[in-house]
This record gives structure tokens, sequence and C-alpha cells, in this order.
């Protein structure tokens, strides 16, 4: 009989998943199982934690108009 | 049949939260609240289209029917061309079954038969209503009570009419001159409410709940008001978590200096126990508002009643009030009549209690030196009270649909009394004429404010405003409708204007097509596009918990329950060539009843 495997799925853009793979690198334990391109399975208890690294991840090369907009 | 998988409006937000509330009540609590007619039907207005549907066809059926009728009596379209497609109307059946369940509404009894030819038994599932809900919700559709006590719908109506037969009766002598004894009871009735209660019309009742709720929103943003709300309002306001006590705010600054400064934080409710002395009357005063406080600010008028009703409902089991009353009288309130007066005598202890919570709310209105002089006895819902139940999806009637209207554009007008005031220019910039500083409040919210005149602000919608906003729980429907709602008298002409031109264009090349497509668009669309795409930006990423199942031994198992589980809709991804596909947790139980079931056939 089948096997039934408790998880997240997450699913996103190609480009995320391959961030989400290498925070998983790094911090192991993350990644249960890579479906395909889009889906991951994932440890629900680490969701929060998978969030916050891609937002830092991705706040890193974003631009802020914030600080031009205040010169002006 | 509408889908149930369209997007949720706001209102339909606080239709899940009051639905979510009911069905976790237990089923003893249930039963309870079932022997109240006006219940029973304002839970039927909360149902979706199909439970309805089903209600309706069980209610005057006095045996139960086979499970599987249910399925007989609507149409499945039959999946054309591709064989995996969701179906949508069994996904919409089996919800709608699913919260007919959880309200313990139907009732499965499970009967053993003889097959009449083969003779063989095999367990059969019959459903059947809830008899108490099926007895209470015929009364009050067919007013039909069989050797019952009166329930309290009659004993409204009749104490009214005994009260009312009175006053005319006192009325009568008074003015016996001017008052044909020819004329119907019903217009002399009608004659002496508008002539005893001058003072209070749909009118009055309209401004007066306004007022009292608009003071309560002016008191959550911390403008300058005359008088403060009640103590149980303030109390409720810090028990929901809308507002906070300057000491709750740096006790929670302190907690989660480490932890997750996401978390919602929840109040401790000591003090409600009476563990801990209440703050007093004049500590609440220097409450401050919450990130939730200003999501609920955002909310149109209805569901921000909603909102505080269920914290309402929450606070008063603490405090050892029976739920079943609470909730009776709450939905009672959704079947007055606005305008009329109502006796007090038929509330019982608890509902008095409430009475006084209501009134602060601006729900009620209750004349206490009241011009129907000593027996003022008589409460006045109002227009909140009686739009409770009554929403766009549900139970549309002439007053339903005013209601909609007033309770929308209410929510502007206690922002700002002009139609609107906000300008948004395609380079983000923002201009607002108003010197509310519940407008400014609201404004600041996802705007970044920059200078502040004494009739305007300025400002600018940047990345970060928005994000701030997002994170707070804001969407951005919310702050594009609002922009919507609120714009400048100005901005919409011209948004006229273009569409006209536009419009104009379109037809003289005969470009028919592209003329219906043109959308009257009163913001910038790159204001709104960008917006939207900020939004996208903040969630990436989509997780879903659930079960991935795998190492299917064979095809024949793999698809059987593949096949099954997308025809009730749970299966939200799926890999053939692997053999794999992953379920919602919900989706679960029903995928491994059916694999039980297929296993058990195989073993007969």
């Amino acid at each position: 009989m089948a096997r039934a495997i408790k998880g997240s799925l997450v699913q996103c853009d190609p480009s995320i998943k391959a961030l989400i793979v290498n925070i998983d690198a790094e911090y192991k334990d993350i990644v249960i199982e890579e479906l395909d391109d889009t889906h991951l399975l994932v440890d629900p208890a680490k969701i929060p934690f998978i969030k916050r690294e891609l937002n830092i991840l991705l706040s890193k090369n974003m631009y802020n108009p914030d600080d031009e907009v205040q010169v002006s | 049949m509408q889908s149930p998988l369209t997007q949720p409006s706001s209102s339909d937000l606080f239709k899940s939260s009051i639905n979510e509330y009911l069905d976790n009540l237990p089923e003893t609590v249930h039963a309870q609240l079932y022997k109240s007619p006006e219940t029973c039907l304002a839970v039927f207005r909360l149902l979706p289209a199909l439970a309805k549907f089903y209600i309706m066809t069980l209610l005057f059926q006095e045996t139960a029917i086979p499970f599987l009728d249910l399925n007989r009596w609507i149409r499945h379209k039959k999946a054309s061309g591709t064989t995996h497609r969701r179906n949508p109307s069994k996904i919409y059946q089996n919800e709608s079954i699913k919260r007919l369940k959880a309200l313990n509404l139907l009732k499965e009894i499970r009967k053993k038969l003889k097959h009449p030819k083969t003779g063989k038994t095999a367990v059969i599932v019959f459903v059947q209503l809830n008899p108490i809900f099926r007895q209470s919700f015929r009364d009050a559709l067919t007013g039909f009570r069989a050797g019952r006590q009166l329930d309290p719908n009659e004993k409204i109506t009749e104490t009214i009419e005994e009260s009312e037969a009175k006053e005319s009766g006192k009325k009568g002598l008074k003015s016996s001159k001017d008052n044909k004894s020819t004329e119907s009871t019903q217009k002399n009735l009608n004659a002496l409410f508008s002539d005893d209660n001058a003072k209070i019309t749909v009118e009055f009742l309209d401004s007066y709940c306004l007022s009292k709720w608009e003071n309560i929103l002016h008191f959550m943003v911390g403008s300058e008001i005359a008088e403060y709300p009640s103590i149980g309002v303030l109390t409720l306001l810090r028990y929901s978590g809308l507002m906070e006590l300057p000491s709750d705010r740096q006790r929670r600054e302190n907690s989660s200096s480490g932890a997750d400064a996401d978390e919602d934080f929840v109040v401790d409710d000591h003090y409600i126990d009476g563990k801990l002395t209440p703050p007093s009357g004049e500590e609440l005063k220097s409450l401050l508002i919450t990130k939730s406080g200003f999501q609920f600010l955002l909310q149109t008028i209805n569901s921000q009643i909603w909102t505080l009703l269920l914290q309402y409902l929450k606070m008063s089991e603490k405090l050892m009030m029976n739920p079943v009353d609470v909730l009776n009288f709450i939905f009672m309130l959704g079947s007055l009549e606005l305008g009329e007066g109502y006796p007090i005598g038929m509330l019982s202890d608890t509902q008095l209690i409430m009475l006084e919570d209501l009134i602060d709310y601006g729900l009620l209105y209750y004349p206490r030196d009241a011009a129907s002089g000593g027996k003022g006895k008589i409460f006045y819902p109002t227009r909140l009270a009686t739009s409770l139940t009554s929403e766009q999806t549900n139970f549309k009637t002439a007053s339903a649909a005013l209601n909609d209207q007033i309770a929308n554009p209410a929510t502007e007008a206690d922002q700002t009394r002009v139609e609107g005031s906000v300008i948004i220019e395609t380079n983000f910039k923002i201009y607002c004429y108003t010197s509310s500083p519940l407008q400014i409040a609201i404004l600041n919210l996802f705007v970044h404010l920059k200078t502040r005149f004494a009739n305007m602000v300025t400002g600018i919608v940047t990345r970060e405003s928005i994000r701030r906003a997002l994170i707070n729980g804001i969407t951005a429907d919310q702050i594009i409708n609002y922009l919507e709602t609120h714009a400048h008298p100005g901005m919409v002409k011209k948004a006229e204007e273009k569409y006209a031109k536009k419009l104009e264009f379109e037809n003289s090349i005969g470009n028919t097509y592209a003329a219906d497509q043109l959308k009257f668009e009163i913001l910038p669309p790159t204001v709104v596009d960008q917006i939207k795409l900020w939004q996208l930006e903040l969630d990436r990423i989509e997780a879903t918990n659930g079960y991935l199942y795998k190492d299917f031994a064979n095809d024949f198992e793999f698809e059987k329950l593949m096949d099954y589980g997308e025809e009730i809709g749970v299966i939200l991804w799926k890999d053939k060539s692997h053999r794999r596909f992953f379920v919602t947790t919900e989706g679960n139980t029903q995928l491994i009843d059916y694999a039980k079931r297929i296993l058990r056939k195989k073993g007969e």
C-alpha cells in the first residue's frame, strides 16, 4: 500500500524554489522532498523561518525608491 | 450554481467567522439554540445555497432518507474531455454537507437493510434533519406550534399587541374624538405609534446609531471626543485586542523583543475572572490602538459589528453568561423590524445585561427618560442591529438592499462629511482634503504622509508604506477599494471624461470588442497595478499543510484514489509518472475513508 508523508506543500516560482533549496543546503532538514520545478514538500514548522530567510535574501537586491523620495 | 471557490469579500470574512464560531459549539448548545425559531432562521440564512436547498427539501420529510438521494437531487455536470477534472458541483455539495453536519443539522443513521432481491444485508446511511431544528424551523415558516410553549417570537408580537392594546385603550379615552371607531385596528395602532413616539423615527434611529458607532471609532484613533464610550465598550475593545493599555504594550514589547514580532498579542484576561482588579475607567481611557485595530477600521460597518459581537460572545462565556441566551438575542435582533418598539419584558436576565451593552454599541436604542411615560420599557433596534443577519448573498429584501446602501456609505460618512477627498496622481503622490483625525489615521496606514495643512494632508505611496500595511494584514484590495470610494469628485469627473473619450474613439473605429473591454478607472492604473504587484511580491511562496502520497503499488490504486480526490477537490498537486499526489489535511480523512471502503469491498 501507498505511503503518506506529512508535510507542507510549497508552491512558488522556480527562482524562489532555487533559493529555498539553497537555504536548505545551509540549515538542513527543511526540504523533505523536491517535487518539481515549482513545488516542494517541506517541514511545516519551518515555514516562518523560510519566509524570513527569503525576505532577507530578496531585500538584499531590492531598489528602494524611498530614500530618493525623501530627498526630493 | 455559484462556485464556492470565489474570492471571499469582506462580508464573507465576517460570515466565515460567525460560521466558525457556530461550528465549534458543542452539540448540546446547538440543541438548545435550535429551540428558538428565529435562531434557526438566522442560521439558515448563513448557510450556502445548496445547504438551504437540502434543508428545505428535508424539512417536511418525516422519515429518514438514504444519503445517496442527496446526490440525486442535483445534477452533476459530467466532466467532459479530460478525465481528471475537478468537479465544482461535487466540491460544492461536499462543502454544503460538511457545514450541515458541523452544525448538527443533518444526522446520519446507519441501518442494516436486506436487499429485496438478492437478500444480502448491507449498511445504508440515512440522513435526517435535526428534529429540534426541524420543529422550530417549521414553526418559523408556518407559524404553527403544536402544544409547544410560546416561542419568543410569538411572545414579542403578543406582548406588543397587548401593550399596544393597552395604550390604544388609554389613548382612546384621551382622544376618542380624533379616533374614528370604524378605523381598523392596524391603522389605529400605527397612528398611535407615530403619535406616542414621535421622536423615535427611523431617521432618528439611524443618526443615533451612527453617532454611537462613530464615537467608538473616533475613540479608537484617539481623536478628541466629548463623551467617552462606556467602560463596557472599552473593556471589550481591550479584550478583543483592538486596543491596548500602555502597560500592555510595554509588556508585549518586552516579551516579544526576541520572539517573532508578528505574533498576535493576546490580552491576558485574568481580570475578567476576577483574579486581578479590572483597570479603572480612567485607565481605560488611555487605551491605544493596535495593529488589528487598524485593520478593523478598514472593514465595512457590518463586519465591524460582527467582529465586536463575536468578541462579546467569547467574553460573555468567561463571565458565565449563557451562550444560548446571548446568541438567541443576537439572532433575534436580525428579525426585528426597524422603527418598531419592543417591550423588554420578554427578555431573560442574561439578555437584560446584554441589553445594556448593546445600547452602548448603538445597536439598540432605549429611551430612559421615556417619553412614553413611566412604562418606558420598550427598546428600539437600530439599523445596525436589524441588518445583522441580512446581507447581499443571503437575504435580499427591499429593506436589506437599503441597508447595504446605507451601511456602506456610513463608514465613509463618519470619516468625512463630504463625498470624497482623496486625489492620487500617477506619480504616487496623494493629496487629501480633510481635517478628520480618523481619516488621517487611516491614510497613515498605507501612505507615507509628508505634510499636514489646516485642511489637507499630502503624502506619497511607497513600496515601504504599502508593505507596512500589507504586513499589518491589510490587503491590496482593501487599499484600492478605500481609495476608490474616497476619490475626490474631480478624479471621478476626469475618469468619466476619459472613459467617454475612449469609448467614442473605439466606437468610431468600430472596435466593439475593445469598447466592451473598456474599464472605468478612477484611480491611475499604474498605481493600482503597482499596489497589487507589491502584494504579490510579499507572498512569494504559498504553503499548505497536508500529506504526500507516494509509493503506490500499482496504477489501479493510484488512479482510484486520485480520481476520488480530484472529484472532491482536495488534491493540490499530482505527478502521474512517479505516482505521487498531495492532499490537504482536511481531505486526508475523507480519502482514507474511501481507501478503507475499497479495501473492504475487495475483501468481501
